[in-house]
């Protein structure tokens, strides 16, 4: 198909064209130019802790298992070289090796090939080489716990992908000692009936929305009409590379829509040892009202600590994973009550998340229409952005009231879109350590 | 806060369980397998009448009434659904899970509370719902005015135009003898899809 990805999306006045969000083709080439290129989340480290430990989850519509062995934590296709069934159909566990229901074929801990029935036959067939029919391999690197994985060999390194945005990361990655762990248990795991960019959008950058749209979700723990407070005052937006974080520097603000006293009391309680570890402008971020995505598909809401997934399942379907990130230290009744309190406001089941599917539900299918379809959305909102004189790496931007960041995840779906190899596609430089302390 | 905020129910003051108790109660559900004898004929419809009226009190969204039927020691309980390998005891519920309800009687208040706020855009204009309750029965739990309940659902929601959800499962429910009618102490529901197939549970069960 011949596309041009710089006619769906204007990110300087700020309009991305519909289509994008439905046409069946441009999903298409989502898959191969930003799912198989990109660093993927894929794990976290807490979730593998023992060699033969292992979970199944997806890289756009690959399925892929990920395993540790004693070298370390390996991704690779789930899907058979030999006649491509499903190998490893439970979410997680424990074992020695995969072995695919239809023959029989039995892969290692690494993807590689070790053994099947009747392997002499094999051994005697002229050519075949058991080292070259493992299951496909994609490169793996983590950052501070998160495990990503990336199925194309020319792609920066995930440092360069993450770029600056690893400094905002550690706000929440590195707040205390001991680093962090996913609550155990699994993913909650829902379908929407939405493209995939509607959520990732809407957690890249869109506070707007939560003064409207959760209102009833916010009632009765914040109080009538009293839901969040969003100020374009001591507030910003932060963009690397397409992912970006808005937030506030309330410190505990989004944990505080829980209604847990106690997690209240007990964040306020490590205030000032996070603070004297990551700066003050970097611990306010820890729990404040904020929401951030890694692109593509990749959200974490700070205060609830709920991270997750927007998997891919066609151009107008797409499931959520959610976990729970806390960090490793802290008490385990602090620990059951960020469980619960995240399962009761971000989870399908959540007073707060209840309200947002529909919304990318019809903001997708209205796009049936022929006429709608050929409408643009609007991402005006304060095209200004002045840059914020804060003196910190990245693209950071004043108030959180604005479409910034939405505006520069388009772009890198742009650029990525519009590059047919990594050549192309330049990231952001590196700064290095921003300044410990804006005032 | 705005004048309205004092008039909102101060929910910390509404009947919650500690940790250790809500863990007690999830072990008590996974514990319940319709060990003790059935009750008799007479006590299970009465059973049967208490279902039905409350699946009617939850399809006209009578939530006030509805919650009205909870204990104040209530745990209520849909737990996560995982694949897991027959070798690794495949799939047992974990009271030290993630969930998608994991609540007492306060948090239901919450919900609630949403529901009829006024402001639940999601739920307006409103939901259809449907529920259809059976295969009950009835068995003793050895203490008096207790009785261990199981039974199956089938929830349909629609709404707007062709948003439809249909959940199906299974509930085990402690309930308390009162007067004519039960208090539900305890509910675990057991929704068989490890991935919800729908948007939301924007939904008592
Ligand atoms: S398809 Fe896997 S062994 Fe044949
Ligand atoms: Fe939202």
């Amino acid at each position: 198909m011949t596309f041009n990805a710089s006619s769906y999306v204007d990110p300087e006045f700020g309009s991305v064209d519909r289509r994008i969000f439905w046409s069946p083709e441009i999903y298409e080439l989502e898959l191969e130019r930003i799912f198989a290129r990109s660093w993927l989340f894929v794990a976290h480290e807490s979730q593998l802790e023992k060699p033969g430990s292992f979970l199944t989850t997806y890289m756009g519509q690959d399925p892929v298992i990920v395993s540790r062995d004693a070298q370390g934590i390996n991704v690779f296709l789930n899907s058979c070289p030999h006649r491509g069934n499903r190998v490893c159909f439970a979410d997680s566990g424990e074992s020695r090796q995969f072995t695919c229901n239809y023959h029989g074929w039995a892969f290692g801990l690494d993807g590689a090939l070790k053994r099947m029935p009747k392997m002499g036959i094999y051994k005697a067939t002229p050519g075949f080489r058991m080292e070259d029919w493992g299951l496909k391999r994609a490169r793996v690197a983590s950052y501070k716990g998160l495990v990503f994985a990336n199925f194309d060999e020319a792609a920066p390194s995930l440092d360069e992908w993450l770029g600056d945005f690893r400094w905002y990361l550690d706000a929440v990655l590195d707040a205390e000692d001991g680093g962090t762990e996913f609550l155990p248990g699994g993913a909650t795991r829902s379908v929407l009936n939405c493209n995939w960019k509607f959520p990732a959008d809407n957690f890249v950058g869109d506070i707007y929305h939560a003064l409207w749209t959760h209102l009833g979700g916010a009632e009765p723990t914040l109080g009538p009409h009293g839901g969040v407070k969003v100020e374009n005052e001591r507030s910003w937006h932060v963009s690397v590379n397409g992912h970006g974080w808005e937030f506030n520097d309330s410190f505990y603000g989004n944990a505080a829509t829980m209604g847990d006293r106690e997690v209240l009391r007990y964040m306020r309680s490590r205030q000032e040892a996070i603070t004297k570890r990551l700066g003050e402008f970097r611990a306010n971020m820890w729990g404040s009202v904020a929401s951030s995505t890694i692109f593509p598909n990749f959200s974490f809401l700070p205060g609830y600590f709920t991270f997750r997934t927007f998997q891919p399942k066609g151009p107008t379907r797409t499931e959520i994973h959610a976990w729970t990130l806390v960090p490793r230290n802290m008490p385990d009744e602090i620990k059951d009550r960020f469980r619960r309190g995240s399962m009761r406001t971000f989870s399908p089941g959540g007073i707060l998340e209840m309200d947002d599917g529909e919304n990318w539900e019809h903001s997708t299918a209205v796009n049936a229409g022929w006429v709608t379809r050929h409408q643009r959305l609007c991402y005006a909102m304060n095209p200004q952005d002045e840059m914020a004189e804060t003196g910190l790496a990245g693209n950071v931007r004043a108030g959180q009231l604005s479409d910034f960041n939405q505006r520069e995840f388009y772009r890198q779906w742009m650029k990525m879109m519009d590059a047919s190899s990594w050549q192309d596609i330049e990231l952001a430089p590196v700064a290095g350590p921003a300044a410990e302390a804006v005032e | 806060m705005n004048a309205s905020a004092s008039t909102r129910p101060d929910y910390s003051t509404y009947p919650r369980l500690t940790m250790a108790e809500a863990r007690d109660a999830a072990r008590q559900l996974i514990a319940m397998r319709g060990a003790g004898s059935t009750v008799d004929d007479v006590r299970l419809l009465s059973l049967q009448r208490f279902y039905a009226m409350e699946a009617r009190l939850l399809d006209e969204e009578r939530y006030q009434e509805w919650y009205e039927l909870l204990a104040d020691d209530l745990f209520y309980w849909l737990p996560l659904r995982q694949n897991r390998h027959r070798r690794e005891g495949g799939d047992g519920a974990d009271p030290d899970a993630m969930a998608f309800f994991d609540d007492c009687k306060a948090d239901i208040a919450v919900r609630v509370g949403r529901l009829a706020s006024g402001l639940a855009w999601t739920e307006d204009p409103p939901t259809r719902h449907v529920y259809v309750i059976s295969n009950v029965e009835g068995f003793e739990t050895g203490v008096a005015g207790e009785l261990e309940v199981h039974s199956t659902f089938i929830q349909y929601r629609n709404r707007s135009e062709h948003d439809d959800a249909t959940i199906v499962g299974r509930r085990r429910d402690l309930l308390r003898i009162a007067g004519d009618g039960y208090m539900i102490a305890r509910r675990l529901v057991l929704v068989p899809q490890s991935v919800l197939l729908t948007k939301n549970l924007s939904v008592f069960f």
